[in-house]
């Protein structure tokens, strides 16, 4: 998967004023936007739109690698033990 | 627009004149969902304007916590309709699908009215209030909330008391998987199979392509459905079959060292991959189960009202007031959304609009669920439904006692027909598989073998049981796993080494204990002669409508301190009613003269037995004990609400009296960039 997050071309960082952080697959294939919605309904890591973040936001640090990311967004989720309804 | 909303309020008015109508004759499935859905449409499209813009008064223009503190994990702006799915597969799980099979009892109207008039003024209004409040403080937690608004004694107790649901909770959904699991090696095996295929999601997740979790999935879920196919194999083998045979007391233990390695080894080892599992296999299960009952359209067979709303039934005991609204739990109204509301799905939200949707939309789906499951559960056979769902104390052991039982109640089944179906979904025998998940399962298979051809009814059955096993789990080792959280913090005050997640001594010590409090509910409910069912599932339907007590007082004062007093109603009005219920159920189950309904008449019922010598004095001693112990966890569930209700009463009259400032500690604002 390509690295998502890239803003040549709208140095705002903003698609029709909304900024593209919204977007975490923008510009990515359909397959690739479905994989995301998908990772985001079931609540995984979505390492691809975390990309997308830090390029938007913080283009000055370096992002962790997907496993380190899946580590960290794994004990996030989980660590205190996920509420979930009966 | 307003001619397409004037028809679809029409079109659920005549549905529900249908169900009106036609008591007394057969009807069809459809009428139920059409009734239901116009009613969510209308109730959506009318009461939720009016709470998100009067009430609440969501605000475009301001930045929500996603927002301002995106940091690409936990805090992200999801769009609108993928976070409604994510909020929806938190939400729904056991409950909503258990409840109403149980409550079908009663027949299928009394159950159908709550599940859908609950929701539109009940639960999804709970759960919308609650969202938004923690939408407003960061995504703080319930306990955070009610300890900020309201006070710090009232923030110890609603931790404490949610940990006491938490522990009757566990034992329940415990109870259901063991029922249907017990002596049944195809659903043993299946179920089995799906902690090493978890296990190796994991390790794949992990170690060989990190982070890669939906093929993970993807291979998992074909893994699971091989599964399910070699149970049946295993089932029908001489050899393997005993090893997979096991009575209630061995898989009750085997779920509760299941529930201790989840909550001691690392998340993403076992936590993490059964989670996906469970959600694939939820989201896809329920949108089988909706398309199933809309092709199939099966008639409901049960009568719309049973002759046992007079609290005779066999299910469990107790009148139709309140037993139903107890029993039906978290289709209607669930005080544990409160805790999926103010977690994981405020943090993700883009715009303070999208609330609504989430909020009260995502009850709403929950509530649908449960209408499906009232539907498969009424489209059986009267007396299979009994069959199934009456203890075996009452039906005795063989299909002759039974169909004969069940006979006396005025439902015709005849002993080759239990046989039969036994046999056509690969069990020895269903007779006597009390706690709902098993009656649901049939109704499921029942549906989808008209849907598809009938010879798959066995692995329909065991598909649905096996999707109800697989996210009572997930439900088991999260559970243990916040309480255990929970715990920790507690024992924290206590001495501070426990108080460390980190220290495994700890993370052993308050896991065991946590694991040990839902145990003994589980074995003592196993050993039951009535099936357990019958004492725990009201038990847990009270502290679980209690837990939404708490989360609508919460609700209210953030109303009232908003200075909205004069719409509190909204919050104040399914409180009351929630109240009313849940006091005279928690009273009726301890003092309740009749020994089949109160646990302390039942304590002196068994006292009388054992003086008798009906009952052997070691069991009749257990016995008593765990009468006197639910009397006193019911006692102590009523009194902390009662508390907690007192507590916020006084920071109400304070604030409408003018002694108190209208308040409240919401985050400031920030212009949102989205507006």
């Amino acid at each position: 998967m390509r690295e998502g997050g890239k803003t040549e071309g709208r140095k705002d960082g903003r698609f029709d004023g909304i900024p593209l952080s919204v977007f975490p697959s923008f510009r990515l294939s359909v397959l690739a936007r479905l994989h995301s919605a998908l990772k985001q309904i079931t609540g995984m890591p979505d390492y691809a739109g975390y990309l997308a973040h830090m390029a938007e936001r913080h283009p000055d640090r370096r992002p962790v690698s997907e496993r380190e990311f899946f580590d960290q967004y794994v004990n996030a989720r989980y660590g205190d033990g996920a509420s979930r309804c009966c | 627009m307003r001619l397409l909303w004037v028809g679809i309020s029409l079109v659920g008015a005549a549905a529900w004149g249908v169900i009106a109508l036609h008591r007394g004759e057969t009807i069809s499935a459809a009428w139920l969902v059409l009734a239901a859905v116009g009613t969510y449409l209308v109730g959506f499209r009318f009461y939720s304007r009016f709470l998100a813009n009067r009430v609440l008064g969501l605000d475009g223009r301001r930045a929500t916590p996603a927002e301002r503190l995106n940091n690409g994990r936990d805090f992200v702006p999801t769009t609108r309709w993928v976070l409604f799915g994510h909020h929806f597969a938190a939400i729904a799980g056991a409950g909503p699908l258990v409840g109403p099979v149980l409550a079908a009892q009663f027949g299928w109207l009394p159950g159908t009215i709550w599940i859908v008039f609950g929701v539109v003024l009940g639960g999804a209004v709970q759960d919308f209030v609650i969202l938004f409040g923690s939408m407003r403080r960061d995504g703080k937690s319930l306990g955070q909330m009610a300890k900020e608004e309201v006070g710090p004694v009232t923030g110890m107790l609603t931790m404490l008391a949610i940990l006491a649901i938490m522990i009757i909770l566990l034992a329940v959904l415990a109870l259901v998987v063991t029922n249907a699991l017990k002596d049944s090696p195809w659903g043993v095996f299946s179920l089995l199979c799906t902690i090493p295929i978890a296990l190796g999601m994991g390790f794949w997740m992990k170690a060989v392509r990190p982070g890669k979790t939906v093929e993970a999935s993807i291979v998992g879920f074909a893994l699971l459905l091989a599964a399910l196919a070699g149970g049946r194999y295993v089932a029908q083998s001489a050899a393997l079959a005993p090893l997979f045979t096991h009575g209630g007391v061995t898989i009750a233990w085997a779920l509760m060292v299941y529930g201790f390695l989840a909550s001691v080894l690392p998340v993403w080892l076992l936590l993490a991959p059964r989670d996906y599992l469970s959600t694939f296999m939820k989201i896809g299960t329920v949108a089988l189960l909706a398309v199933g009952i809309l092709v199939v359209m099966p008639p409901l067979r049960m009568p719309a009202m049973t002759r046992f709303v007079d609290g005779t039934g066999p299910v469990f005991a107790g009148k139709l007031f309140p037993f139903a609204f107890i029993t039906i739990a978290c289709g209607a109204i669930s005080g544990f959304h409160a805790l999926v509301s103010s977690g994981t799905t405020p943090k993700m939200i883009r715009t303070e609009p999208d609330a609504r949707v989430i909020g009260y939309g995502g009850m709403l789906m929950e509530s649908f669920v449960a209408i499906m499951a009232m539907c498969a559960a009424a489209a059986l056979d009267p007396g299979v439904y009994f069959a199934i769902n009456a203890p075996l104390g009452t039906l005795g052991g063989t299909v002759a006692s039974a169909a004969q039982k069940i006979g006396s109640w005025g439902f015709t089944v005849t002993p080759d027909q239990l046989s039969g179906l036994a046999q056509q979904v690969g069990e020895k025998t269903l007779l006597g598989r009390v706690g709902g998940a098993p009656s649901l399962a049939v109704g499921m298979a029942h549906i989808f073998s008209s849907a598809t051809a009938s010879r798959l009814m066995g692995l329909w059955y065991h598909f649905a049981i096996m999707f109800e096993a697989l996210f009572i789990l997930t439900t088991l080792d999260a559970g243990t796993r916040v309480g255990r959280f929970m715990l920790q913090e507690l024992l924290g005050h206590l001495s501070k080494p426990l108080g460390r997640t980190s220290w495994y001594p700890s993370t052993i010590l308050a896991s065991l204990l946590v694991v040990a409090a839902w145990g003994y509910f589980l074995i003592q409910g196993v050993l039951d002669p009535l099936g357990g069912i019958n004492s725990l599932w009201p038990l847990f339907g009270i502290s679980n409508q209690l837990l939404a007590g708490v989360a609508l007082c919460v609700g209210t004062t953030l109303i009232i301190k908003a200075g909205k007093a004069r719409y509190a109603w909204v919050t104040l009005a399914p409180l009351a009613w929630l109240l009313a219920v849940t006091l005279t159920a928690g009273w009726q189950k301890i003092f309740a003269a009749d020994p089949r309904l109160g646990f302390l008449s039942h304590a002196r019922d068994t006292a009388a037995k054992v003086a008798a010598g009906a009952v052997d004095p070691a069991t009749g001693a257990r016995l008593m004990l765990n009468d006197r112990l639910d009397a006193l966890l019911a006692g102590i569930f009523m009194a902390t609400v009662v508390a907690l209700l007192l507590a916020s009463a006084r920071e109400w009259l304070a604030v409408a009296r003018g002694r108190k400032p209208a308040v409240v500690r919401e985050t400031p604002f920030v212009e949102s960039a989205y507006a």
